[in-house]
Order: C-alpha cells, then structure tokens, then sequence
C-alpha cells in the first residue's frame, strides 16, 4: 500500500480469495489506523490490484517481495510450509519471464532460510541461475502493528542482506526512488546476517519487556518502590533508550513471542543454548497471570465474581488477538468460575470467534465495568486511559481496580478506589 | 544560599572523583578515608588509582586549598554541611551485599553528628540493596547521634552512575540526577545543592524514595549487564553460521532508535568493580524476597561462560596448550582504567595458566595491579609489541587505543605463529584473516 502511494504499481498475490475479493474492493482484511484510506486511493489510482495468479503478476513487475506468514511450529521451531510454496510459484512464473527480477523475502526466517530453501526452489522451478538469471535478497520488515503504515514510510533503517552485488544494488535504487530525500540510514550486509538481525532486533525487544516485568515483580514486594519511576529513571540513561520499557502483562502478538521461540529453536539446533532468550520468555509466560493473582489479593476468591476486562487485542489500535495475553487470563479466570465480561475498541469480532458464548460482550467501557466486583485493564488502549476513578465508582459495584498496564495516575486511584497495579 | 561545605566518607574511586569536582567548582571539601597510605598520597596529589585528568585537577583543587583528606568522619563531618557516604559496598561469598562499611561509616557519623548542633544532610551514593538506607543507615545513625532523621539531619540516596575512565566528564555531565529523599526538606535541599552546582546545565533530575533510588540504580546496571550477555549471545550463535558476524547484526539493531547503540559490543563479557557485583547484589536480594529473577540469572551465567570460548579457541588453534606462549594484550576490565577488579583478562588467564600454557601479558596502565594479582605466575612485556615476540597465539582481551593500532604486520613479524583472537571485535576480520590465523568473538567462518 505505501509502494503504491508513492506512483509504484503494486499487484498483490495471495492464496487466500476471500482476502483478494476483499481487497479490490477496498476493504482492508484486518484494522490498521489509516490503511483503508490508502487502499481505497491506490486502487482509485489503478496502482494496486490483487489476484491469486501469481504468473501473471511477476510478469509485469520488476521486484517482488515474499510476505508469506511464518508461523511456529509446536516445538517453535520455524514452519517454513508457505514460504517454500510461495518460493515455488515464483519459480514458475519467472520460467516465463526473459528479464532481470529480483525476488526479495521480507518474511522473518531463520538464517540460512533464503540460500537453502527459497533459492534452490526458485532455481529449480525457473531452470534459472540465482544471480545471472534473478536477483535474491532478505529484507527484513520492522513495522509495528498499530503503526504499520508510519513505521513502512519512516522506518529507523533498511537491512538489505544481497546474494550477490547486483541484487543488492537493484533493492537498494529500488528504496531510493521510493524514499527519495528522506532514505533512512542503510545496512547492506550477507543474506544470514540480516536473517539474523530480524531475529536479534525482536529478541532485543522481548528482553527489555521481560527486564522491566522482572524489575516490576522486585518493586511489588518492596514497599515505597514503583516501576514506573524505576523505568522513567533508567530510560534517561541514554544506554538504555526509554522505549520498550512499560512494565505490564508481557507482549504478545504474532512475532514477539514466535520470533523469540524460533530463535531458540534454531539456536538449540547449532548446538548453543541461549538461556537469556530462554529466561526472557519463560518471564513472558508468566507474566499475564499476574493479573489474576493480583485480583486475588484485591477481592478474594474469585468464584462467581463478575470480572470486567478491558482490552483484548494484544497491543492498542489492531483488533489482532494472536497470543494476546488477554486469552490466558480469560481462560485462567474461567477457570475460576469467574463471570467475565470484556470489551475491546476493536477486537470484539476475533474475541467472539475466541471465547464465543463463554464470556459476554459489552459495547462500551462504561456497560463493561456495570456492576462488576473487579475490573482488568489489559490493553492500554486511550480510551480507557481517560477513565476516572469516578467513572468506576459510579459503575462498579465496588470500584476494584487491577491496572495492568499502568495507565492511571497511582496517587488518585489510591485514594478514591481499591487499587492494584503491576509493579507497585 | 552561600555554597555548603562537604565531606565526603570513603575516599575510594567514587569518592575522590565526587570530592575532586566539587572542589573545581570552589566548594570546600573535605574527605575522609581510613586507609593511612590512600589518604597521604592524595594529600601529596598522586590519586591512588588512575583516572584520565584526575591527577591534574586533584592538584589544583590542592594548590587552591579546597580540598584536604582527614583519617576521621568525625573531622571530616563537623567542619561541613552536607556528606556523601562513598564507601565500598563488595560482596559477601554467598553474592548478598557486604554492608560492614556503610554499617561502620554510619555509626561514626551518628557519632560525630552527636556533637554537631546544626543540621546536617547526608546522601548515600554507594551502591545499596533497596532498603538498606532506612534500615541501617538511619537506624545507625539515629542510634549513635541522638537525633532524629528529618528533623536534626537530612537523608538521601543519590546513585552514582559515573563510568571509570569518563569519571570526569561523567560527574560534570550525568544523564540525569536521582534523589531518593527520606522526607521533603532533605530532597529540597540536596535538589538546591546540585542546582548551584550544575545552574544552567542542570540535568533531568528524579525525585522519589529512598528504596526506589536504592532500586534505580540496581536496575540501570542489571539492564546494561543484560544488554551485553544479549549481544555476547548473539556472538555465540553467529559463530556457529557460516557467514554470519555479530558487529553487523549489532550495528544493525543498534539503528533501532528502541535499542540504541551503546552497550553493544560483543567480547568476553562484562568485567570491573560494579556490574559483576550489582548484578550478583541484586539476584540475592530479589531471592531474598522470595522472587527468583531467571533473567538476571541468565545473564550472568552468559557472562561467566563467556571468557572460556577463548580457552576454546585457543585449543582448537594450537591443539594442545602446555608448554605454549599465549600473548595477553590488555589486562584492566576495560580501557582507560587500571582497575583489574573482577577483569575477564583474570579468568582467562587464570585457565590457561591452569592448562599449563605460558603467558606473556602487556596492559598499558594496569601493569602494577597486574603483578598483585599474578605475581610469577606470568611474564610482563613493557610494550605489546615485545608481549607478541615469540608467541604461539595472542589474545585480546581490553580495547586500548594503541591495540587498535597495530597491523597484521607487527603480528606477523614478532609472533612466533601469527595467530589472533580478537576478543573484542576491534581488527578488520577480512583484513586480518588474509594475513593470518584469525578466529573472532561473534564471527562465523568467512565465506
Ligand atoms: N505482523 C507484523 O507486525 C510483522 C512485522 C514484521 C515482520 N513480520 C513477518 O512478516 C511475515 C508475514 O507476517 P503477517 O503478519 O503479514 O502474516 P499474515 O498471516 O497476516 O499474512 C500472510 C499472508 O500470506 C498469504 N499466503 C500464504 N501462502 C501464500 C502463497 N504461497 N502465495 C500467496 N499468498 C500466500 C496468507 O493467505 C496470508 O494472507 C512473517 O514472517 C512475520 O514474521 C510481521
Ligand atoms: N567505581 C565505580 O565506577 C562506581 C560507579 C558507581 C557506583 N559505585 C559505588 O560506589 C561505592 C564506592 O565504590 P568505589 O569504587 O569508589 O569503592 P572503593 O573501594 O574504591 O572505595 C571505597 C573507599 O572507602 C574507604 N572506606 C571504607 N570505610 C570507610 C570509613 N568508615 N571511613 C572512611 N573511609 C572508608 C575505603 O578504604 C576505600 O578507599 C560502591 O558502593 C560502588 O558500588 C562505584
């Protein structure tokens, strides 16, 4: 979409054709802040078409990038299924073609994934030579959902991993025409190295959140301590950068905890244990249940007890529920016979598909917390941030409050409310 | 208000450096150190440890009488207004925190505050466990004065974060400011202290209490310790695929403004007198709380682990070790220091002396700690290059300058077998390796 919005003509590939019907006609298959806007201009403009006939795409075009989705397997080792069907019909399509094209994998895959997986595939089906015929590189992806759109158009830089000279050199003019005076700083470096970057970055990530979770869970037995002064602090330091440090519930979504897994598994199978990646997300396992042990403390047993949560998509503004730690304290609070009541700005139609009739659906903040024993907040959407103590006094049936994410001024709800929070 | 007087209890690295740049700027300042030999020579003006620019300054602050160096807190205290407490804080064999010095230190200042009718603030900038301020040294000091903390005296903890080697320029300009304050009238006025101090170039300060400033101060170390065993991590898996090199990928997420540059570098792991201990600190204060914190654990098993890869490496390069010179360039836990405490060129050294292999070491400052630490055990060169001549293999452990410096020729042609492992990524590997055997931290085979 962003391609398109700067005049490069885009076609879209994917299997799914539900997805592809949905797109030409302008609706975006999932929620990103301003994406449905940018789909319906590039398709006014004809710069964006989308089909599941991936030869007639290639063709016209000059680059294609693979987004074929990378999942985990059980053991969290990398599933690999996609990306090796979509290297093949690549090959196929470039069988037909008589010019240069450079294949790029902007998926996250382990190192050693692109020169011994999709390269020979693409070699095999196309009968042709991966730097002579087609060039190859990995591109790794940074954005953010939520952000995605933003994150695409002023990314902190570009990671090119090149098979060879010319592949590297055709991706790099490809990104200057499209950023012209604004192109980010640019890393071009092997294809293993950048595959590992990917992984490092978001391994990176995952272990300031667990670091900080870890600091949180230290400040809550300590009487006077509170995170978020302990977080404020150390983010000054101009070592440790003051993002990525909010104690909370852990992360979730669809790379975090996948990339962190993949990373194990992979490190495990050269032999090395990386046991600080271990740690980090045996930390994030843990970490959600917090919640559930906090309302415990605050209201007792559980049992029968009306529950209010706020937030269920794993992070504000997606409606993606993919590991979101809201589906681990919905199930242990269920567990407890708890009565659960939940809203989400966005993700109520995937929480539907989720919990179905086990818990009910409210349609505001406000109708959630009605008459509840206790109230959750587990996404840190702003709509919630601008609740008041008095809001939950006036709707709850006592206003009991377990702040997950440390959005509320600690001091006011201590005051007016029965108030816990993660690393207080 | 008239700049206060300060006394500052404890006149190790920390201390001097604090006493030394306050007295720059015309506050007088007096230190007290128990050490008889430590505090003569710095009345003499020769530091007892060396720190770039520190020899200079502390003989100026002499010349112009703003700084002296007693044998007792009692002096120290009465003739001041305000005292930072810079007394060492090691560890006990278990890893929980040795409190004898801030414990002895506060029961001297409760009894010099005895006889002190004015008030008195007093700032803890050691390193402590969350707690211990109120606990002890409050407690102490209330105990042995008389007084009560609030009303006849004044407490805070303020952290220190300066870096050895940057002490200097660390303490002129920190990040920021941390004032954990026991009531508001002290965190006022240590807030008014630093404000002369610093007027228009005031830093970012925070305020907050006394366990949550102990805690601050644990958690920026333990992040940056966390930081280095992450990347040294990464080093060890890019070792193991071809092709693969641990700077690139470093400089790569380094751009990531969410993780940022520095604190980066893959090597042999973290060394010196802080991280090493506060990381050890922190892990059995947590446990003591009934929390186990298997990240921090994690961390410091990688960084235990991480200076052994060299003995690895040195074995699969020269097959077997007895008999073998190895050259050790760089001995201090980093460059710029002649700190050796807790240095990963010990441990390294300590193995392959264990192995039966001969070392030959050069460290350009830290070469008189080094013979207390090794005695004849090894061989001292007085340049890197005469530590080269004739050895089997060299391994670099700190990154001076001057190490930067040298070319695979002065390797090739001193060596015995022109081999090196770099083990803190500073030699260009394509470079080096064309020329010679080179085996690096963090680099897969080159392909
Ligand atoms: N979601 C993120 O925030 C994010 C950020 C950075 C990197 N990544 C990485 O990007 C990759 C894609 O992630 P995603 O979240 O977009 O996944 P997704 O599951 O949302 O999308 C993958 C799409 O590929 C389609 N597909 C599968 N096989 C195909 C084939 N052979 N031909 C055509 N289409 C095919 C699927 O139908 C699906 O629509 C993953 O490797 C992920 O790790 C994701
Ligand atoms: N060295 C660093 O880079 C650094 C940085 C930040 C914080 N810190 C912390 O600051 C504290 C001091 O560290 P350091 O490296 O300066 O230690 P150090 O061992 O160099 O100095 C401590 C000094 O205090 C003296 N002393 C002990 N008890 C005394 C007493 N009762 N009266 C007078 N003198 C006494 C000792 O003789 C010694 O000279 C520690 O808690 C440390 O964790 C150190």
């Amino acid at each position: 979409m962003c391609f398109a919005n700067k005049g490069f003509k885009v076609t879209g590939i994917d299997i799914d054709s539900e997805k592809v019907k949905l797109i030409n006609m302008g609706k975006s298959p999932f929620r990103e802040p301003g994406l449905d806007e940018l789909l319906m201009k590039a398709l006014g403009k004809r710069l964006l078409h989308c089909t599941t006939n991936q030869e007639h795409a290639l063709e016209k075009s000059g680059v294609s990038f693979i987004t074929v989705g990378t999942p985990s397997l059980p053991d969290g080792s990398i599933d690999l299924d996609f990306v090796g069907a979509a290297s093949q019909s690549i090959g196929e399509a470039l069988k037909k073609m008589n010019k240069y094209h450079v294949v790029v994998v902007k998926s996250t895959v382990t190192p050693g994934t692109t020169e011994k997986v999709v390269k020979p595939i693409v070699e095999e089906r196309s009968g042709k030579h991966c730097g002579s015929e087609f060039g190859l590189c990995v591109n790794p992806e940074f954005l953010k959902e939520g952000s995605a759109i933003h994150d695409m158009l002023n990314p902190d830089r570009i990671v090119i991993g090149e098979y060879d000279k010319r592949s590297g050199e055709s991706l790099e003019k490809f990104y200057k025409d499209f950023y012209g005076e604004s192109m980010p700083p640019i890393i071009r470096t092997n294809l293993t190295n950048s595959e590992l970057i990917k992984y490092a970055n978001n391994a990176f990530l995952a272990t300031k959140i667990s670091f900080i979770n870890t600091i949180a869970n230290i400040c809550e037995r300590l009487r006077g301590a509170d995170v978020k002064v302990v977080a404020k602090s150390i983010g000054l330091d101009n070592r440790v950068s003051p993002f990525f440090l909010n104690a909370g519930l852990g992360y979730g979504g669809s790379c975090f905890p996948k990339d962190t897994k993949a990373l194990i598994a992979f490190s495990k199978s050269l032999g090395y244990m990386p046991e600080l990646v271990e740690a980090v997300t045996k930390v994030n396992e843990a970490q959600p249940f917090k919640a559930v042990d906090l309302a415990e403390k605050l209201i007792g047993n559980l049992k029968n007890k009306r529950i209010a949560i706020l937030g269920l998509s794993f992070k504000p503004n997606t409606d993606d529920l993919r590991n979101a730690p809201s589906l681990k304290i919905v199930n242990f609070l269920l567990k407890k016979e708890a009565k659960i009541i939940a809203y989400d700005p966005k993700a109520m139609d995937n929480a539907k598909k989720i919990f179905g009739v086990k818990i009910e659906y409210a349609s505001s903040a406000i109708k959630c917390i009605k008459g509840a024993d206790c109230c959750i907040i587990i996404t840190e959407w702003d709509v919630f941030r601008k609740l008041k103590p008095g809001d939950f006094i006036k709707h709850m049936k006592k206003p009991c409050i377990i702040d997950g994410r440390r959005i509320y001024n600690t001091a006011a709800f201590l005051d007016d409310t029965k108030f816990m929070a993660i690393g207080l | 208000m008239t700049p206060p007087s300060i006394s500052i209890v404890g006149t190790g690295y920390v201390g001097l450096c604090t006493a030394v740049v306050f007295a720059s700027k015309g506050y007088k300042v007096i230190t007290s150190e128990q050490d008889h030999e430590k505090a003569a020579s710095i009345n003499e003006g020769i530091p007892p440890f060396f720190e770039p620019g520190l020899e200079d300054l502390l003989q100026r602050v002499l010349k112009e009488n703003n700084l002296r160096c007693v044998l007792t807190s009692e002096e120290a205290i009465l003739n001041t207004d305000v005292t930072f407490i810079t007394v060492g804080t090691p560890n006990k064999p278990d890893g929980s925190i040795d409190l004898q010095y801030i414990e002895r230190s506060a029961q001297e200042i409760g009894e010099a505050l005895k006889k002190k009718e004015t008030y008195h603030l007093l700032a803890v900038k050691s390193t402590v466990v969350p707690g211990t301020t109120e606990n002890i040294v409050k407690a102490t000091i209330e105990k042995y004065s008389g007084k009560r903390c609030g009303i006849n005296f004044g407490l805070c903890v303020n952290p220190e974060f300066l870096r050895e080697g940057n002490a200097l320029h660390d303490t002129l300009h920190p990040d920021r400011i941390i004032i954990g304050e026991h009531d508001k009238k002290s965190g006022d006025f240590f807030e008014a202290i630093y404000n002369s101090f610093y007027r228009a170039e005031m830093p970012s300060i925070i305020r907050t209490t006394l366990p949550a400033a102990e805690l601050i101060k644990y958690a920026n170390n333990i992040f940056l310790a966390t930081k280095i065993s992450f990347i040294n991590q990464v080093a060890n898996i890019c070792e193991k695929i071809p092709g693969a090199d641990v700077t690139v990928i470093a400089k790569a997420i380094g751009l990531d403004k969410r993780i940022g540059p520095l604190f980066l570098n893959a090597g042999l792991g973290y060394g010196g007198s802080c991280l090493p201990k506060d990381v050890k600190a922190i892990i059995n204060f947590s446990k003591s709380l009934g929390y186990n914190p298997i990240i921090f654990n994690a961390v410091e098993e990688v960084n235990k682990a991480q200076p052994i890869i060299t003995i690895e490496l040195c074995k699969t390069i020269l097959k077997n070790l007895p008999g073998k010179q190895i050259a050790i360039l760089g001995l201090a836990f980093k460059p710029n220091t002649d700190d050796m405490r807790e240095a990963i060129s010990i441990r390294i050294i300590n193995n392959l002396l264990n192995e039966g292999a001969k070392i030959v070491a050069y460290d350009p400052a830290a070469m008189d700690n080094a013979r207390e630490v090794f005695g004849n055990d090894i061989q001292y060169a007085n340049s890197a290059i005469q530590c080269l001549k004739n050895a089997d293999c060299c391994i670099l452990t700190t990154e001076w300058e001057e190490f930067k410096k040298l070319t695979p020729e002065d390797f090739i042609q001193h060596m015995k077998n022109p081999t090196i492992i770099d083990g803190r990524r500073i030699y260009d590997p394509k470079q080096f390796s064309q020329k010679l055997k080179f085996k690096a931290i963090g680099l897969g085979t080159l392909t």
